[in-house]
């Protein structure tokens, strides 16, 4: 890894972790290998939004020309949200594509993800399924998107075992039907 | 810089191979057409745009003009050399270093400072400033404008 890319994340590694959001539990970075190549970010669902409550992992991939290029980052929590991939977590934000300035740093993009939850951009979706819906359904989106934050975002792994064993169940009774 | 080593290393072979010193030397001169051929691969990389990066001589001619452009435009910036009083910033935003006595830096128009080598290295891939996203050069111009 190029050498300005590593001490820029040493330094923003202090910075993330001395700031108001992470005494408030809003924002939190941390290591995944010596490296400072990949890291690990979670952010909470804001407040009055469906995903109120949860706590979302991101996964953060530092390129050797960073901050000359964004970090590469997806989410590892599931998510219902236009701009947000429910299959792969791949995020469509503006500042991780082109918009990106080198004066951007982890904080900021971590912030920015979480005003992304807040105000969705459904005209420039990732994930065509969840806009319609957003826009033609409204309500159902709430529930869905309420829903998914409850069963992969909340602290209890109780609920993620539950809706597995759901779905199983799901899978059977449709199985049988269809045979 | 591998290059460098490996032409030295193959005079290094001739001259353990050749009986003569001169001798080897000599033909160590002869194979310059090669070296010249493996450098080329190794030409500086440029970025077109942001996400874009191309050796130089893989270019196109329109490529090649905006980055003839994009040097000219930076090369009028204004420079200087960290005081340890200046009042426009001690930190360069790109790198997050402190700036230290004696190191160049650059002054865009929107009054932000930078390392001369890390903004230089940012304006190559866009013509913005990364503090306040105001492009370079129509700030430049009403800088023109006004003086």
């Amino acid at each position: 890894m190029a050498n300005i890319a590593e001490a820029r994340i040493k330094r923003e590694f202090k910075e993330v972790v001395k700031s108001e959001e992470v005494a408030k539990c809003h924002i939190k970075v941390e290591l995944v290998n010596d490296t400072f190549t990949e890291l690990r970010g979670e952010i909470a669902g804001p407040p009055d939004t469906p995903y109120e409550g949860g706590n979302f992992i991101l996964e953060i991939k530092i390129p050797d020309t960073y901050p000359f290029n964004p970090p590469k980052v997806k989410f590892v929590t599931k998510i219902w949200h236009p701009n947000i991939s429910s299959v792969t977590g791949a995020i469509c934000l503006d500042i991780l594509k082109d918009q990106w300035a080198a004066a951007m740093t982890l904080r900021t993009v971590l912030l920015s993800l979480q005003a992304l939850l807040a105000a969705a951009e459904p005209d420039d979706p990732q994930d065509a399924v969840v806009a319609k819906q957003y826009k033609e359904n409204p309500k159902i989106f709430q529930d869905t998107a309420k829903h998914w934050t409850h069963i992969f975002a909340g602290d209890s792994k109780v609920a993620m075992i539950t809706h597995m064993l759901e779905l199983k169940q799901i899978k059977k009774i449709a199985i049988s039907h269809h045979s | 810089m591998g290059n460098c080593l490996k032409a030295q290393s193959a005079d290094d072979i001739s001259l353990l191979r050749g009986s003569e010193t001169q001798d080897g030397n000599d033909q160590a001169l002869g194979p310059p057409p090669p070296y010249q051929e493996r450098v080329a691969p190794r030409a500086p990389i440029y970025y077109p745009s942001p996400n874009v990066s191309r050796p130089a001589n893989l270019l196109t001619e329109d490529e090649q003009v905006k980055i003839a452009k994009r040097l000219g435009l930076i090369v009028h910036l204004p420079c200087g050399v960290y005081d340890g009083c200046s009042k426009k910033g001690k930190e360069c935003a790109i790198c997050m270093c402190d700036f230290v006595m004696g190191e160049s830096l650059r002054f865009l128009p929107c009054m932000h400072t930078y390392h001369k080598d890390c903004i230089d290295d940012w304006l190559m891939r866009s013509f913005t400033c990364p503090s306040c996203m105001e492009p370079v050069d129509a700030a430049l111009l009403t800088s023109y404008e006004t003086s």
